[in-house]
């Protein structure tokens, strides 16, 4: 309070004290005022100068701005229609609801490529461009050549590689290059089938994945005469079916 | 094991292959007598017994876990350190215990905590001052099984001191190299990540691991027989029960029995082929290394020989992806708000690779 009420006081104090003493102020007793001119040479100079040329650039628009200024102006005056407006005033809302059911969606981990049509088969995966594609190979060919050579381990190959053909074209097994040959034993229906292509693969294995190079024609026989016997029952068993 | 656990061994998305020298169960008379003339031409029978016997000690105590105990052998012929993940209680620390007693090698155990020191697992130079110099007084680490309990309980500057001994079996100190007693394996523990008071491993010593298994929970027939088995009194000391039955020389030797294994030249192919999947693939930040690509033909080869063959098959290779894969490979930021998970993707590579045959 005391710090608001002293200026108070004080702002009242002068008033009293010009009222009692009139100073008069001296006279002006200098010599007439002189117009001091710039130096004309100093002028043209500094207008000479880049920083004192105060000339308004006109904005060039090009046509990209141009397209867009008229696409916004043409936006502008259909949102001004009785339409428009009702657009504006619900297109807002119903995006919100859009981008809500997306959020939505993306956090209960719903795959919307997949919404509207049938999962992906996986053959559709990106295989390794060497794949070997197993129906476009002439094994009866390739195994004959490979017997002739004697090349018993890759005759126990090709002749594997037949019977699964064999059984992909019977619709036995569904062939992927992705699956292992117990995951076609599992595909095989119940029956005498399972228990062949075991021992088949079993032989297969034996002489492929352990590099049986030194495959004798008598071994090579016995292979032989195994594979004959599941071929010769694959074909019965589709007959009977 | 729970089958229906969804991290458990025996639910991985790639089921364990069937092992191949069993007697099919109705032989048919050609198949007979072909199985006399393809039979293994390595006497594999030493490890056939040995892994059985450990094996069957284990199966003393532990109810279940069969697939958790065949892939510690596979670590244990493959001369790999193994990283156990689960819930506390799912006997991840018993099994490890278990598997060290089955061997008659020095056993140690460290439990990791906040507060442990590097010098506290490798050891540190003490002054002597009756012989004026500094003597090195080995740590617990010096033991040839080596159970490290809670792994993730320790910050990174103890994790570090891990790095030369996992990879080279040894450590240095003050210039001295000091080497590891042969076998030497760590069998480490871990509870999941998002537990209070745990730190992320680093990438550098994740990958050290051969394989990091999933311990989940047992099946409720499992829990009833563990639970018979503690009221029948046999739960008050366990570890009595099992006996080393695998000498550090027999280890010596299984081992290099299962270095001998013949893999298909285009096998290894397959193995480069999947571990480099992981560096191309879109929902991976960080890919596997070529350390992976040597887990996964070592890991391969113990399997095939487990299983009685004496050379490697594709399944062996698919079996044990995710156990080696997993804890290599890093998931990008989106891949993992999508909920995806490493063993996702690792089956998903293994759909993208054609086998070779």
């Amino acid at each position: 309070m005391l710090l608001l009420t002293r200026p108070a006081a004080a702002a009242v104090a002068p008033d009293s004290t010009t009222q009692a003493t009139i100073r008069v102020l001296p006279a002006d007793n200098n010599p007439a005022l002189r117009l001091r001119q710039p130096d004309a040479e100093r002028l043209r100079e500094l207008r000479g100068q880049r920083d004192f040329r105060y000339v308004e650039v006109k904005s060039e628009l090009s046509a990209w701005d141009m397209l867009w200024l008229r696409f916004w102006r043409w936006l502008a005056e259909l949102l001004a229609t009785p339409s428009g407006k009702f657009i504006w005033q619900y297109g807002i809302y119903a995006f919100l609801v859009v981008a809500l059911v997306f959020v939505v969606l993306k956090l209960m981990q719903v795959d919307l490529t997949r919404a509207f049509g049938r999962a992906p088969r996986r053959a559709a995966l990106s295989y390794d461009a060497e794949t070997e594609d197993l129906h476009a190979l002439d094994l009866d060919v390739l195994l004959t050549q490979a017997e002739e050579a004697r090349n018993y381990r890759l005759a126990v190959r090709l002749g594997y590689l037949r019977v699964l053909r064999q059984l992909s074209d019977k619709g036995l097994i569904k062939w992927q290059p992705d699956k292992t040959n117990h995951d076609y034993l599992y595909e095989l229906p119940t029956g005498p089938l399972p228990e062949s292509f075991r021992e088949l693969t079993r032989q297969f294995e034996y002489v492929w994945y352990g590099e049986q190079d030194d495959l004798t024609a008598d071994d090579y026989e016995r292979a032989r005469t195994t594979r004959q016997a599941f071929e010769r029952r694959l074909s019965s068993t589709s007959q009977a079916a | 094991m729970d089958s229906s656990s969804p991290n458990s061994p025996d639910n991985l998305p790639i089921s364990p292959a069937p092992s191949l020298s069993a007697a099919p169960e109705t032989p048919a008379a050609e198949a007979t007598e072909s199985l006399s003339s393809f039979a293994p031409r390595t006497d594999l029978s030493h490890l056939s017994r040995h892994a059985e016997a450990i094996r069957q000690e284990l199966g003393k105590v532990i109810v279940g876990q069969q697939a958790l105990a065949e892939l510690l052998l596979v670590a244990l012929l493959a001369d790999g350190h193994v990283l156990l993940e689960g819930v506390p209680g799912v006997a991840k620390t018993l099994t490890a215990k278990l598997l060290a007693r089955t061997l008659s090698v020095p056993f140690s155990r460290l439990q990791f905590t906040p507060d442990l020191m590097p010098s506290d697992v490798l050891g540190t130079s003490v002054f002597r001052p009756q012989r004026g110099e500094f003597e090195f007084r080995p740590g617990p680490i010096f033991a040839s099984v080596v159970l490290i309990d809670e792994i993730n309980r320790a910050p990174a500057k103890t994790q570090s001191a891990l790095f030369e001994v996992m990879e080279e079996r040894q450590i240095t100190q003050d210039g001295t190299r000091y080497p590891m007693p042969a076998p030497f394996v760590v069998l480490a523990t871990q509870n999941p990540i998002e537990q209070e008071g745990t730190y992320r491993l680093p990438e550098a010593q994740l990958d050290r691991f051969l394989f990091k298994l999933s311990v989940g929970y047992p099946s409720v027939e499992e829990e009833v027989a563990i639970l018979q088995g503690h009221h029948a009194g046999f739960g008050g000391a366990p570890l009595d029960a099992v006996q080393a039955v695998v000498s550090a020389e027999d280890l010596r030797q299984l081992r290099e029995q299962v270095q001998r294994q013949h893999v298909e030249p285009k096998l290894l192919e397959y193995i480069a082929r999947l571990v480099g999947q992981t560096r191309a693939h879109k929902g991976l930040y960080l890919g596997a290394s070529p350390r992976a690509s040597l887990a996964l033909l070592n890991g391969a080869k113990a399997l095939a020989a487990l299983r009685g063959r004496d050379f490697v098959t594709p399944e062996d290779i698919q079996y044990l992806c995710p156990m080696v894969l997993r804890h290599r490979i890093q998931l990008t930021p989106e891949r993992e708000m999508e909920g995806g998970t490493p063993d996702d993707v690792v089956k998903q590579i293994l759909q993208q690779i054609e086998v070779p045959r």
